[in-house]
């Protein structure tokens, strides 16, 4: 059903149009009959040949027909002699070709000629890629076309240089040409490839359920020199027109690097809870897991920090009760997480309540956005240049994107201010998006903050009159003891937010929380204050009776403190609330 | 006075003409003109395009279920006596093989007559529109026939006889999956590998590995992912931020399937539904995506057409009405983003599963 613009036609035409057309049915209906009697009876001839040709040139998309083809010219292949075979298949493309002129989308033709080259005695492959040039230059994003080519292109064994030289011409006389720059894609990790990977270390061989690579992580298989190059081109390209998308996307995705190992990220001994927390790099199932003790395993049962999450980043077990609660004993413990073959130590030492492994977000480079870290000096140029066109286009967005995306890379924190400038002009620019740049801004900012809090080795979370709107990275906050993330424009504090188990004090004072289902099961929260938010019924607060410790509670400036004989129903709910504040 | 004038025409030009609509789906079920033709092997799911429509306008009452509940069970490829097809059952899309008219088994033999997987898919949503009980569908034997499709590199074909392959099939099979309970249909962690490896490097999904990203196939990723429940783990953090990111770029005033092309109605469903269950479409801009839409609203036939100053198809006539829907729209019922069916649809399924379950679920096998 493609577009089809209304034209006006008079009474006259239309009548003359219907008849056509019911002549037309007629003799679609009295083939399709004559074909498929013929199939059944397993007629495999000319005449054969011949109805098919008739139906599927009106109809290419009659699927039947064309295995009905197959099997003809299948069998033909057994009767006739090869070169006899050449001509038939030869006008075989020949049809196809007519096919495709009335209709190039048409997956059953495509398909077939796919067929067809691969059953071809002699194969005309230059014919072939020929066919694919005059297609693109009517359509350039005939994706079937591009589909078909990529198969003549491996089938015939064309080298990729020469591949990679025809998106050079089809970028250099139009950059605006989004499937080239798609190809290319595909075509420089193979042509250009890195240095071969070190081998997997030993105690991490290939896991079997291992997600396997996308093309998305092979830009960083481009060696150097290539890299350089194409980054020229690349600038070429969005210099000349800022505000194509086609060359911003490859830029981005050339700028790229590997995906992170996935890890324990934190593990968390606690002596007074007796509980083992674990934080992973992604949500997992418990089931691979396994805990020992001085070397010896335990039979525990992992609970995800909130019902919600049944693949949570974080996990909490019990250990039997009396096992580690001496604090004159000191105790290793080790995680295992199967899948993966890794595992993470941790030790309780005497006199100690409890203690964590973790790796530092600033060490594991966790927000150095996704670019590449070891070319520091090729990313310093690169964001010159974005620079100096920004100048020249002030109101670009995809500039603007790219220039936040390359301070993130070289230093978050200290290019912060800037940061936030720019967000704030990319969301006037971009008014559509704008909601999105917010939230996107708020995860930098709450990237920023962590860093600053391993920085100054505290574990206190503070990010106030920021704008954010969401929390995220809340995984990464497990051993976090007071949180300020007071005016600011958040609404909730989600489920993540139960993996916050070491906190003890949370203020978010002047935001506009209306949903508080995170704040659950935290063992050590005593003091909450929502001072001027929008907390409007009982209900909303019930998240809090799962935290055992709570004891201060600052509600004032709520709608649910307004509300009738609210003080005795919390008294209720709320048993260990000493000081409560309506 | 003139700007008055032409303020009230432009009020008039996004206005949302509910009635034309329900008539448009309704003629559409009648009769199509000549030039739906070639699409006669697909006639179910352009039903589909309809009987959904109608739902989602809350207009199913216009329609005689019964009959079309009939017709849809004639196009069922049962198993024959001897079982000796059942790699072929499933749904065809219509009549057009010739097969006698028959709502019951045993299924006839015919050496070229199949199920398609797209039509088994709209099949099943049809009958589950009309509030039918699938009672009379063989789940046995759709599993046969959906596992006859599926190949080595995890990716489906339509129909067991061979055609192209690729991720708009694995999304046909997951629906059928979940929508009958039943996963042994296929191959999950096979198709979650093609599906992986058709990620593209600007985040979006192609059709396949190494093919461009497309709004459509980004759809079928997604929501596979989604009805199979494994969104989580088969995408990192990271390549969901890229896909959340790709996907909302997609937005100019509507949205468009692929960049640097025109904006078209049908994506206002494939890339907000796509966000919808990403968690982000709060993010998008309703007023110009709505302004869009009922820009390519025909106001003399009803439906909506690609483009504006287009002709209206029954295809892109359902997807703005979904496009609408996931917006708001008043007075449209909300639809399911990954099975595209109205929740209320959604609902009586949920419902169908809880009694199979609790009746043995013969068939069922969860993950």
């Amino acid at each position: 059903m493609h577009g089809r613009v209304k034209v006006k036609s008079t009474a006259q035409q239309e009548e003359e149009k219907r008849k056509e057309r019911e002549k037309k049915l007629k003799i679609y209906v009295a083939a399709r009959d004559a074909c498929f009697s013929k199939r059944k009876e397993g007629v495999w001839d000319d005449g054969a040949l011949q109805i098919t040709q008739q139906l599927l040139s009106s109809n290419p998309d009659f699927g039947t027909l064309w295995n009905y083809r197959r099997e003809i010219l299948m069998h033909l292949e057994t009767v006739k002699d090869e070169d006899e075979v050449q001509k038939i298949y030869e006008a075989e493309l020949s049809f196809l070709e007519s096919c495709l002129k009335v209709n190039p989308k048409s997956y059953g033709s495509w398909h077939h000629r796919g067929w067809v080259s691969t059953r071809l005695p002699r194969p005309d492959w230059a014919r072939e890629l020929g066919l694919c040039d005059r297609c693109l230059n009517l359509d350039d994003r005939n994706f079937h076309c591009w589909d078909y080519r990529r198969m003549v292109v491996k089938k015939s064994g064309v080298p990729v240089d020469r591949e990679l030289a025809f998106t050079d011409r089809l970028i250099g006389s139009n950059f605006s040409n989004y499937s080239s720059w798609h190809y290319r894609s595909t075509l420089l990790p193979l042509l250009h490839p890195e240095s071969p990977e070190p081998l997997p270390s030993p105690r991490r061989p290939p896991p079997r359920s291992s997600p396997p690579a996308s093309p998305q992580n092979h830009s960083h298989r481009v060696c150097e020199a290539q890299l350089l190059k194409e980054y020229e081109l690349v600038q070429n390209a969005f210099f000349t027109d800022p505000n194509d998308q086609s060359a911003w996307f490859y830029y981005r995705w050339l700028l790229g690097r590997a995906e992170r190992e996935e890890m324990i990220s934190c593990v968390l001994v606690s002596r007074e809870e007796e509980t083992v927390t674990v934080a992973f790099s992604r949500p997992v199932d418990p089931g691979g897991l396994m805990l020992l003790l001085d070397g010896q395993p335990q039979t525990v049962e992992w609970r995800s920090v909130h019902p919600r999450f049944k693949h949570s980043p974080v996990w909490i077990c019990d250990l039997p009760p009396g096992t580690i609660s001496d604090v004159t004993n000191e105790h290793n413990l080790t995680v295992h997480w199967m899948e993966r073959h890794a595992h993470r130590d941790c030790a309780l030492y005497t006199g100690r309540t409890e203690s964590w492994c973790r790796d530092s977000a600033t060490d594991q480079e966790l927000f150095r956005s996704e670019l590449s870290v070891e070319k520091t000096s090729v990313l310093q140029s690169e964001l010159q240049s974005c620079k100096q066109l920004q100048e020249l286009e002030p109101l670009n967005k995809w500039c603007l994107l790219t220039i936040i995306l390359l301070m993130r890379a070289l230093d978050p924190l200290g290019y912060e201010k800037e940061t936030l400038a720019h967000f704030q002009t990319l969301r006037e620019v971009d008014l559509m998006r704008s909601a999105y740049y917010s939230d996107l801004c708020s995860k930098f900012m709450i990237e920023n903050t962590v860093l600053k809090m391993e920085y100054a080795e505290v574990r206190v979370f503070s990010i106030s009159d920021k704008k954010l709107t969401t929390l995220c990275h809340l995984d990464q906050l497990l051993l976090v003891t007071h949180m300020n993330l007071s005016s600011n424009q958040l609404q909730r504090l989600p489920p993540q937010f139960s993996m916050l188990q070491c906190l003890e004090v949370l203020e978010a004072e002047n935001n506009s929380i209306e949903d508080l289902e995170g704040v659950f099961h935290l063992p050590r929260l005593e003091e909450v204050l929502l001072k001027n938010n929008k907390i409007s019924t009982l209900a909303d607060l019930r998240p809090l009776a799962s935290c055992p410790k709570l004891k201060r509670l600052d509600l004032r400036g709520n709608p649910v403190s307004g509300l009738e004989e609210v003080e005795a129903a919390l008294t209720e709910l709320l048993p260990s609330v000493v000081d409560l504040l309506l | 006075m003139a700007e008055e004038e032409s303020q009230s025409e432009e009020f008039e030009q996004i206005d949302f003409l509910r009635d034309r609509h329900v008539r448009f789906f309704q003629r559409t079920l009648q009769v199509l003109p000549e030039r739906y033709a070639s699409l006669e092997t697909t006639r179910l799911t352009i039903i589909f395009f309809a009987l959904s429509g109608l739902d989602v306008l809350d207009a199913l009452d216009v329609i005689d279920r019964n009959t079309m509940i009939e017709w849809i069970y004639s196009l069922q490829v049962l198993p024959t006596e001897d079982q000796a097809n059942l790699s072929r059952c499933g749904f065809r899309g219509s009549s057009h093989i010739g097969i006698p008219y028959s709502t019951k088994g045993p299924g006839v033999l015919h050496p070229y007559d199949s199920g398609h997987v797209a039509m088994t898919y709209t099949g099943l949503c049809s009958l589950l529109i009309l509030g039918d009980d699938l009672s009379r569908v063989n789940k046995q034997a759709c599993m046969a026939g959906l596992r006859a499709l599926q190949l080595e590199d995890g990716s489906f074909y339509a129909v067991p006889e061979g055609s192209e392959n690729d991720i708009r099939f694995i999304y046909c099979a997951a629906s059928i999956c979940y929508i009958l309970d039943d996963w042994s249909g296929m191959d999950i962690q096979k198709a979650i590998e093609y599906i992986r490896g058709s990620l593209s490097y600007d985040s979006g999904f192609g059709q396949g590995a190494g093919r461009e990203s497309h709004g459509g196939w980004t759809y079928c990723a997604i929501a596979s992912l989604c009805l199979m429940g494994r969104l989580e783990e088969a995408l990192s953090q990271r390549e969901l931020d890229g896909i959340r990111r790709w996907c909302i770029m997609r937005q100019q005033s509507g949205f468009h399937g692929r960049p640097n092309k025109p904006v078209d109605t049908c994506y206002s469903f494939w890339v907000g539904a796509t966000l919808e269950l990403l968690d982000v479409f709060q993010y998008t801009n309703f007023d110009k995506n709505r302004s869009f839409i009922l820009s390519t609203q025909d106001r003399l036939v009803g439906g909506f057409a690609k483009w504006p100053d287009s002709h209206p198809d029954p295809l892109h006539a359902y997807l703005g009405l979904c496009g609408l829907s996931l917006i708001g729209e008043p007075g449209l019922r909300k639809v399911h983003p990954a099975l595209n069916i109205t929740q209320r649809a959604f609902q009586h399924a949920e419902q169908l599963q809880l009694t199979w379950r609790d009746n043995g679920g013969s068939c069922s096998r969860r993950h």
